[in-house]
């Protein structure tokens, strides 16, 4: 799966960026009010984006392990009670296999993220719809990770994290590797234009 | 700077007695051939420990420059480590009884970063201690204001304002209402180690079990009330907390002393909390969290234990100036939905106790579970009436709880991430909670600050609102900060080294 299958795509997020990082001394202002007025915040920001659908693979796939072991103790279970057979472990592991497809489903139709002016904007989740906003001023650093399954699928995610107690880092799933990357520059740039004081 | 050489002593003191303790566990009820033995080990460790601890207190140095505290330490890996005093969020002093005999205090740092204690120096003499957490108060001070003064000792000592000091009667009262079952944990720790010879007094060991059970539940509770409610005393005998300038500082505890400073620039939220005891008598707690403890170690972040309502609410308002809240409370579906849940819960229990009784050969009077299901209503009522929630121009204001009734003040510039959750069975009454994220610890006051159950659109409204206003106030204080550097260039002033 390529990059191509991502909705909303061209716009504003393939415009070349700015290295967030510069080399010391390059623009001589060591407390970044230059710098800060350097980063142009509308060439940043973007408008709701989904994930790339290839993401609800992946989320079925991450269930196929847990069904399968469920369906092995169900299987185990019910050769050795008087009623019902192994085979009752099939439909245990198909059952909750499909009910994890259908959730990944929805779960993939539930996101979204908005790159915005001020803060990053999250809205996922199916049994408790969950609304997020993480002002910049407050993004302590920002991870792109990629684990095994989704290097299979070829995507990433992107992980933002705050000085917040709980639900302090929030990351966003299902992107490709490119945007990824992208957005992390982009969240890097955000920040140090919103500069604010100490997080803490 | 070294540490304080009799801390030698007391630390090899502790480790000695540390392993001894451990070994009366082992060594309890086994025969006395052992204890030859456990005496060799001792005597052994003993003599290792302190040649550890010669070297540790040879390898441990430490300095406080003008802009941070330098600790280079460490017996086989060396650490350096420097923590700016800018960075510095509370500074702590123990004195356990030993440490009081030998006129040892322990001081601890924390920051906003990891999550254990940044730098401890264990044992440093009490007057050290005083010393150090004045000057990294005073350094704290001088940094924020951009020096304007460049003489810290020619500075007088700094005005102390007493706020509040514990009366015997408050005291009293915080040894009832802080009875805290947490402590059963401990008492089920020690229960094993006594209850073998309990047993022993019995031949049958079910006969025995039958007799102890209660007996040992009804003990374990009592001894454990008793304990922490001793516990409370103790730890809050002689509380004070005055005010020196922009930090707050307490003093507590009856043979461990504690002291330890807030920084007023640091706080991160307040909390009110009244218990349900406390509601009844007037009185109230106020917890000041800053974002350098870990999530379990709140027990100092307690600004003040217990005192009269009133009282509390005016030194709340002293540290963060928010009105007087007047909270509006969720909308009533709320209150069905709490109504429909303890509901199905009582039903639930009803149900289990029938079958109980019909399964069984017990003969359990079933019906007397049915009391719960006139319970189920005014359980509800009463979460319902405990919610509430204030937006005021600087400060939200939310609360909570009917047992214990939490009541958290947020500062805009404090948030750090906003968000509102829908859970499927809120979603069927277009109901939302809103959860205003800071960076404070939250141990005391037990959970995020959050707005519980009111209505979906006003949440989302809510959530775009309060981070709006954390710009805004953001911009503000950048904007004070920017003048008040313009203004402290002006004069000609040498600037902090």
């Amino acid at each position: 799966m390529d990059a191509n299958t991502e909705r909303g795509d061209g716009e504003p997020f393939d415009e070349p960026l700015t290295p967030a990082v510069r080399p010391v001394g390059a623009e001589g202002d060591a407390d970044g009010a230059a710098a800060g007025e350097a980063i142009q915040v509308e060439e940043l920001t973007g408008s709701r984006r989904t994930l790339d659908p290839t993401i609800q693979r992946v989320w079925a796939l991450q269930a196929a392990v847990p069904s399968l072991v469920l369906g092995g103790i169900a299987g185990a279970a019910f050769a050795f009670l008087p009623v019902g057979d192994a085979w009752v472990g099939t439909v245990v592991a198909t059952v909750v296999f499909a009910l994890a497809a259908v959730l990944a489903v929805l779960r993939y139709r539930s996101w979204a993220y908005e790159v915005r002016g001020d803060s990053l904007y999250l809205e996922r989740g199916v049994i408790t719809d969950v609304t997020t906003v993480v002002p910049y001023v407050r993004i302590q650093h920002v991870d792109a990770s990629r684990g095994p399954i989704e290097r299979a699928f070829g995507l990433a995610t992107t992980v933002v994290y705050t000085a917040g107690s709980r639900g302090a880092d929030v990351s966003i799933p299902g992107l490709s590797p490119e945007r990824a990357e992208d957005l992390q520059a982009r969240l890097k740039q955000l920040t140090i234009a919103a500069e604010g004081e100490d997080a803490v | 700077m070294k540490l304080d050489p009799l801390s030698i002593p007391y630390r090899t003191g502790k480790s000695v007695l540390r392993l001894a303790w451990v070994l009366v566990f082992l060594f309890l009820g086994s025969p006395l051939d052992g204890l030859t033995g456990a005496g060799l080990l001792v005597v052994a460790w003993f003599v290792v420990a302190l040649a550890y601890q010669l070297i540790y207190y040879q390898r441990f140095e430490y300095e406080l420059t003008d802009d941070s505290l330098d600790i280079v330490s460490g017996v086989v890996s060396r650490r350096n480590r420097e923590i700016p005093v800018r960075r510095v969020q509370n500074v702590d002093i123990s004195r356990n009884v030993a440490q009081r005999l030998l006129g040892l205090a322990q001081i601890n740092l924390e920051t906003a970063g990891g999550s254990s204690t940044e730098a401890s120096l264990n044992c440093v003499s009490e007057d050290e201690a005083r010393r150090l957490q004045s000057a990294i108060g005073q350094l704290k001070r001088e940094e924020g204001q951009t020096a304007t003064d460049d003489e810290p000792d020619a500075e007088p000592a700094v005005e102390e304002r007493r706020l509040f000091d514990i009366t015997p009667k408050e005291l009293a009262l915080l040894g009832v209402t802080g009875i805290d079952l947490r402590l059963l944990s401990v008492v089920t720790v020690v229960l094993p180690v006594v209850a073998p010879s309990l047993r022993e007094r019995f031949a049958d060991p079910l006969v025995g079990l039958a007799v102890t059970a209660p007996l040992a539940a009804v003990v374990i509770v009592a001894v454990a009330a008793v304990v922490s409610g001793v516990l409370a005393v103790t730890n809050y005998y002689g509380f004070q907390l005055s005010r020196r300038s922009e930090e707050l500082q307490y003093e507590r505890g009856l043979l461990q002393r504690f002291s330890g400073t807030i920084p007023l620039e640091k706080v991160q939220t307040l909390g009110i909390s009244e218990s349900f005891i406390a509601r009844r008598l007037g009185y109230a707690s106020l917890a000041v969290e800053t974002a350098g403890y870990g999530p379990d170690d709140a027990g100092s972040q307690s600004a003040v234990p217990l005192a009269d309502r009133d009282r509390v609410l005016s030194l709340a308002a002293s540290v963060e100036a928010f009105d007087d809240p007047d909270f509006r409370r969720p909308p009533r579906r709320a209150r069905q939905r709490y109504v429909v849940r303890y509901g199905a819960v009582a039903a639930v229990a009803v149900g289990a106790v029938f079958a109980a009784d019909r399964l069984t050969t017990l003969p359990v009077a079933w019906y007397w579970a049915g009391v719960l299901l006139p319970v189920a209503p005014v359980a509800a009522h009463l979460k319902w009436v405990n919610l509430g929630y204030d937006v005021q121009p600087e400060y939200v204001v939310l609360r909570e709880g009917f047992w214990t009734r939490t009541t958290t003040v947020v500062p805009y510039y404090r948030v750090q991430t906003v968000l509102n959750s829908r859970t499927v069975f809120q979603r069927r009454r277009r109901l939302a909670t809103l959860v205003v994220d800071t960076a404070g610890s939250s141990g005391l006051t037990g959970g995020q600050p959050r707005a519980l159950d009111i209505d979906a659109d006003r949440a989302a409204e809510l959530r775009e609102a309060v981070a709006d206003r954390l710009q805004e106030s953001l911009d503000r204080r950048q904007e004070k900060r920017r003048r008040e550097r313009l203004r402290s260039i002006e004069p000609p002033t040498t600037g902090t080294a």
